[in-house]
């Protein structure tokens, strides 16, 4: 594949940790959810859907972010994403990462701003995100990065993105998606975006619990979904029940794409890639293999303790000082 | 290396895997505020319980169980930092001593500090001195994986209980060979019960020359060069055969000694004179046909003789190692299982005699799978009743479980080669000298030659040493059909 390392993600990620040599911080893991809220859902017939085998390229992009500890000044995050693909009954995987960032109320503008600006120039600089936000909204940048790479890259292939086509949040500008999926067309490619936690419901059930007693593999179109502003679908939703089993999942599938296309993009997913629980191997891959691991995470505490001769200060939890065993957590607190 | 659990006499280290330690090694955890250092011994080193690695291993099989093809940008050299987690390793130790100022003591009851101690490896060399494993008498046992000599004193084998085992080929003749000539070296009597004939060379160099304990070495070979005359025997000592060996009912045994006595004040103790005394005795028809059957075994054995000529003395042989050291060597080799008996029954009551009677100081025996011609009740007399006599027993054998357990709890040097059998190491475990997971966990991985020294010879410090070779002649080797 034809990728250029993303320069500035290394620069920026040297030059943030250079700046907190010798800060003590806490040892903090916690991982970052997205959600998204969508009405108005109006149910339609099942596509049937047969395989086909034609040789198609598959490939998947994901990306994980975790924060690795705090200091006096800030967090410290890291961030990595891979791209998998499947071509002639061969699994291969770029992985990049991970970038480590020290992050402070000082240069969290800087890095982010530097980085969008870097990768999508195009794009408006908005509001920098906080604190909360920045581990998961730097990695969308990288995944973005990696789902315009994979664009440019993958001919008359499928791209398989993590989440769905819904653009005009904070991290995915409508534009920015937009110019993903136009390079991804140009190139004969049909981008499907699969979401593992929905939260769109029809009649009060969650649409991926509607059809489950429906004949595998099939779609349900999610037709007329009509989006508060600023959000713009740039996908049709669709319920996929791809296997036999109790899991479906929400896929969006490029608006601009003809429908028939769409359909056939999946059914030559059925017929390329290894689908169990219906979700396809290449995605589950593609996750698998940017998540952090504890041990992953140990090193890279050990990378700073020993690169930057960080000493290592474990907070006490007041939720477990205050309460003992009542207290879950402070991240557990958080989450909730 | 960071001290990281202490359960029992069990501390468990955590090494990086820049440290090179391995099961055996030796280490010092020195606590500078307390001055005082524990010694302790690796028994095992295992993967350290690193969080997540399930997972990392997990991901890198995903394709049908084949190594996923891919490439991996990490810019900040992350990859060796993982590498050095996962590879972080946990050392299983056992507490040997604590090290207080110049002294050494076998206590464990205080805990070194976790964050303040130092972890250090600890050299064999320096280890014997802490511990004072010296002496005057010096035996060289072989090389420690550090190269340094192991030595031990042969003052530690003297008036003990050793035993050698381990599997077959695994080196226990050879390192009994080098315990007799060393022994010889200080002028001690050895006899030995040579099973396979494999001690009869010890006086020659592996290219057939005479070596320099060719004069001390005497090798006697029962009803060959070693034959008895029953007027040299004393009454005891072959009624021990009558009765041990081949099994002489009591009533019998009465008889035989009026027999005894009869021909002894007639002057006429001979083999001949016997079988005519039995024939013509007033006595039970079965008595005499168990008498009969007895001398005939004591004849077809060709052990006795009435030609004093051809009779030799034990008892010269004994002599004559008394004075400038020696070894007696029993070639049992092509002597049938009966036979086998009649002989040690011999050579045991004849030591024990002339040890009672202050004629030899001390002996020591070596006995080669001693359960093959060993009766029962011996067991318990080696151990307790002929020691104080003075003889020194090693046992060797490759069965462990044919040794009864309480010679394990009473013997004071064990050398254990490889055992790879579960039952064989629990059997060898119950030695009252080492505990039972440094057995089980170092005997498993011992190569061939090397061998885990325990007990007093070692000052009850466990140490691997390979046993350094010896130029004597083989002998006894296995005959084979293809070569």
């Amino acid at each position: 594949m034809d990728v250029t390392l993303p320069q500035r993600f290394i620069e920026l990620s040297i030059h943030s940790l250079k700046h907190m040599q010798s800060n003590p911080f806490q040892l903090n893991q916690q991982t970052l959810q997205q959600n998204s809220s969508l009405e108005q859902i109006h149910a339609l017939q099942p596509i049937p859907l047969n395989p086909k085998q034609t040789e198609t390229t598959i490939a998947a992009v994901d990306t994980s972010s975790i924060k690795l500890g705090e200091t006096s000044r800030g967090i410290i995050i890291a961030i990595r994403g891979t791209s998998v693909w499947k071509k002639r009954r061969n699994y291969g995987y770029l992985r990049v990462g991970p970038f480590i960032f020290h992050i402070t109320e000082e240069n969290l503008k800087e890095v982010y701003t530097t980085l969008l600006k870097a990768y999508f120039p195009e794009q408006n600089s908005q509001a920098s995100p906080g604190f909360a936000q920045i581990p998961m909204r730097m990695a969308n940048l990288l995944e973005k990065w990696l789902h315009a790479s994979l664009a440019k890259t993958v001919n008359n292939g499928i791209i398989l993105f993590d989440g769905s086509l819904t653009a005009g949040t904070p991290d995915t500008p409508v534009h920015q998606l937009k110019e993903i999926l136009n390079t991804a067309r140009s190139m004969g490619n049909t981008v499907l975006a699969f979401t593992k936690m929905t939260t769109l419901r029809l009649n009060g059930y969650l649409i991926t619990d509607a059809w489950l007693n429906q004949k595998p593999p099939c779609l349900i179109e999610i037709a007329n979904l009509k989006p508060k502003p600023p959000l713009v679908l740039l996908g049709d939703v669709y319920v996929a029940k791809l296997t036999n089993g109790n899991c479906a999942f929400r896929l969006d599938i490029d608006r601009e794409v003809p429908t028939p296309h769409k359909v056939e993009a999946v059914e030559k997913l059925l017929g390329n890639d290894l689908i169990t629980h219906s979700y396809p191997e290449t995605l589950r891959l593609a996750h698998i293999l940017c998540t952090f691991t504890a041990n992953e995470v140990i090193a890279m505490q050990h990378f700073i303790q020993q690169k930057y001769r960080l000493k290592l200060v474990n907070r006490p939890d007041m939720h477990r000082l205050l309460f003992g065993p009542f207290g879950k957590g402070e991240s557990h607190n958080e989450a909730v | 290396m960071k001290l990281y659990k202490k359960e029992g006499n069990i501390i468990q280290i955590l090494s990086f895997p820049n440290e090179t330690v391995e099961k055996g090694d030796y280490l010092l955890v020195e606590d500078g505020e307390a001055g005082k250092a524990l010694i302790v011994q690796v028994i095992d080193v295992q993967f350290a319980n690193i969080p997540g690695v399930l997972e990392e291993l997990l991901r890198s099989l995903p394709d049908g169980g084949e190594i996923i093809q891919g490439e991996d940008i990490d810019p900040l050299e992350i990859a060796p930092h993982i590498t050095y987690i996962q590879d972080s390793r946990l050392l299983i130790c056992k507490i040997r001593a604590t090290v207080e100022g110049e002294g050494l003591s076998p206590s464990s009851s205080w805990l070194p500090s976790r964050s303040q101690s130092t972890i250090k490896k600890l050299p064999i060399s320096m280890l014997f001195k802490l511990a004072r494993v010296d002496g005057k008498l010096p035996i060289v046992l072989g090389g420690t994986k550090e190269a340094s000599l192991l030595t031990i004193d042969a003052t530690s084998l003297d008036g003990r209980l050793n035993i050698i085992t381990g599997k077959k080929e695994t080196g226990k003749s050879h390192l009994s060979k080098l315990l007799i000539t060393s022994l010889l070296q200080y002028k001690a009597t050895v006899v030995v019960l040579d099973l396979n004939g494999e001690y009869a060379g010890l006086g020659m160099t592996s290219d057939g020359k005479r070596n320099a304990y060719y004069n001390k070495i005497h090798v006697l070979t029962p009803s060959q060069n070693f034959k008895v005359a029953l007027n040299q025997l004393h009454l005891n000592v072959l009624l021990n055969i009558l009765i041990n060996a081949l099994h002489l009912p009591g009533t019998s045994a009465r008889e035989f000694r009026r027999i005894w006595q009869f021909l002894k004040e007639k002057g006429s103790l001979n083999l001949h004179e016997l079988g005519e005394a039995i024939r013509n005795w007033h006595c039970n028809q079965n008595v005499r046909d168990a008498l009969f059957s007895r001398y005939y075994a004591m004849v077809n054995s060709g052990f006795f003789t009435d030609n004093i000529a051809e009779a030799t003395l034990l008892e010269e042989c004994l002599f004559k190692a008394r004075e400038e050291g020696g070894a007696i060597i029993i070639n049992l080799r092509n002597t049938s299982s009966i036979d086998r008996q009649i002989v040690v029954e011999y050579v045991l009551g004849k030591l024990v005699e002339l040890l009672t009677s202050w004629k030899l100081k001390a002996v020591f025996l070596f006995a080669e799978e001693a359960h093959l011609y060993l009766r029962e009740t011996y067991w318990d007399d080696i151990v307790t009743r002929m020691r104080h006599f003075g003889i020194f027993t090693t046992f060797i054998t490759n069965q462990p479980d044919t040794i009864r357990e309480n010679i394990y709890r009473q013997a004071d040097n064990i050398f254990l080669f490889n055992f790879t059998n579960e039952n064989d190491l629990e059997v060898v475990s119950r030695a009252a000298r080492v505990d039972a997971e440094t057995v089980k966990s170092i005997a498993r991985d011992l190569p061939p030659h090397h061998c885990l020294a325990l007990g007093k010879v070692v000052k009850d410090f466990p140490i691997v040493v390979k046993v350094k070779a010896l130029d004597v002649k083989t002998m006894g080797e296995t005959r084979l059909f293809f070569t």
